[in-house]
């Protein structure tokens, strides 16, 4: 148990608390609560920690006002930036290296002349940039998936059950289960084994 | 929260409402010339990393956002009005080393600790410029000699190494053109 009654989390090096959105299982652990600085969901349980589940402090939850993130059970989550604006889901047993990012908006127009007018009136951390009308779509990882380092999943992507991104990949479409994919853009490299009680294709 | 700020280089200048933060900024910063460093207005640059050697000169336009930028540079690195720097961009002008494995052997003596004469033989760099109402995605590089032009938009974890045309919706290493915005 890492969270303590006062909503601070044990042995921070951060002067901090976990917010009120933020449910974390009292079986979950969480290094820091500078993981949640830019997190600014509005609604009760927007963001949810299973389980069992490990949050490491280079994880940054960097949801916005609409955002929604679910942690399964015994992920593990090493030094992962979610951007979300809609929907971030992570299935149990995850493993998410360091510095991979989780993006289900762009949050900014398109559009240049649009993006152009936005921007010039915006002021503040780059964080704080988000245009209520850019488009977001949910990014979902099924149960067991390993994501490498410096790896990218771009809006609107689901992950299959039991599969492997490789370091440095950048995920634009959707990946099926018990596949490894690599590259920028990423692409199937060959098939995984199936556990012996999964589900056929 | 905030730290004091501390005292900017002489030949660093910084335009009004323009925030600069990051604990290491001038840690690489050798550049002796003047500017240096210019800044526009109204830019939010954290968590910058200017990595400049003596005659690397850096400038922005006005509305410029970045979060963990780093920039690398030899010679020049210009960036336009209105460019957004997702998280943890890195922008190179130099090759850091020579290509030439020989040469590159006396590179590794020059830059050794061991006290002697030998100077670094001639290193390969070329301008990046980066034009007006550019969108960088998170964990993009830009290469030396790429000139980006006015409102591309460069897709997440893209590799620059060649030009990009205005408008352009780039994608991937090497980045290419997938479509137009």
């Amino acid at each position: 148990m890492s969270v303590l009654p006062d909503r601070r989390v044990r042995d921070d090096w951060f002067d901090g608390v976990v917010p009120a959105c933020v449910d974390v299982d009292p079986q979950a652990h969480i290094e820091s609560t500078f993981s949640f600085v830019p997190c600014r969901a509005r609604a009760a349980h927007a963001v949810q920690i299973g389980r069992a589940a490990h949050v490491y402090s280079a994880t940054i939850f960097d949801v916005g006002e609409r955002g929604v993130v679910k942690v399964g059970p015994f992920a593990m989550l090493n030094g992962v930036r979610l951007v979300c604006e809609s929907r971030i889901e992570i299935g149990a047993y995850a493993a998410i290296s360091w510095n991979v990012m989780l993006m289900d908006s762009y949050r900014l127009p398109m559009d240049p002349a649009r993006r152009r007018a936005f921007v010039e009136r915006a002021r503040g951390p780059l964080h704080a940039l988000v245009d209520p009308d850019a488009p977001a779509q949910p990014i979902c990882l099924r149960d067991n998936v390993w994501l490498g380092f410096d790896v990218c999943v771009l809006p609107g992507v689901t992950i299959g059950e039991g599969s492997v991104v490789g370091a440095g990949s950048v995920v634009c479409s959707d990946v099926p289960a018990y596949t490894l994919v690599a590259g920028n853009p990423a692409r199937p490299v060959r098939e995984l084994p199936r556990p012996a009680n999964a589900e056929a294709p | 929260m905030h730290e004091p700020k501390q005292s900017l280089p002489p030949n660093v200048h910084v335009g009004p409402h323009s925030v600069l933060i990051g604990p290491q900024l001038f840690r690489r910063f050798f550049s002796e010339r003047d500017p240096a460093v210019s800044v526009g207005a109204h830019c939010y640059l954290e968590d910058l990393q200017l990595a400049l050697g003596k005659r690397a000169q850096v400038s922005f336009g006005d509305h410029v956002f970045a979060a963990g930028l780093m920039l690398l540079s030899e010679q020049e690195i210009h960036i336009g009005s209105r460019v957004v720097f997702s998280f943890h961009v890195v922008i190179a002008d130099t090759d850091f080393h020579p290509l030439d494995p020989a040469q590159r052997i006396l590179d590794a003596i020059a830059v050794s600790p061991v006290p002697g004469r030998l100077t670094r033989p001639p290193i390969s760099t070329a301008p990046v410029f980066i034009e007006d109402d550019v969108w960088i995605g998170p964990n993009v590089t830009i290469l030396k000699g790429v000139r980006i032009g006015a409102g591309a938009f460069i897709e997440p974890g893209s590799l620059v190494t060649r030009d990009v045309p205005a408008r352009a919706r780039v994608q991937g290493n090497p980045a290419q053109i997938i479509g137009e915005v």
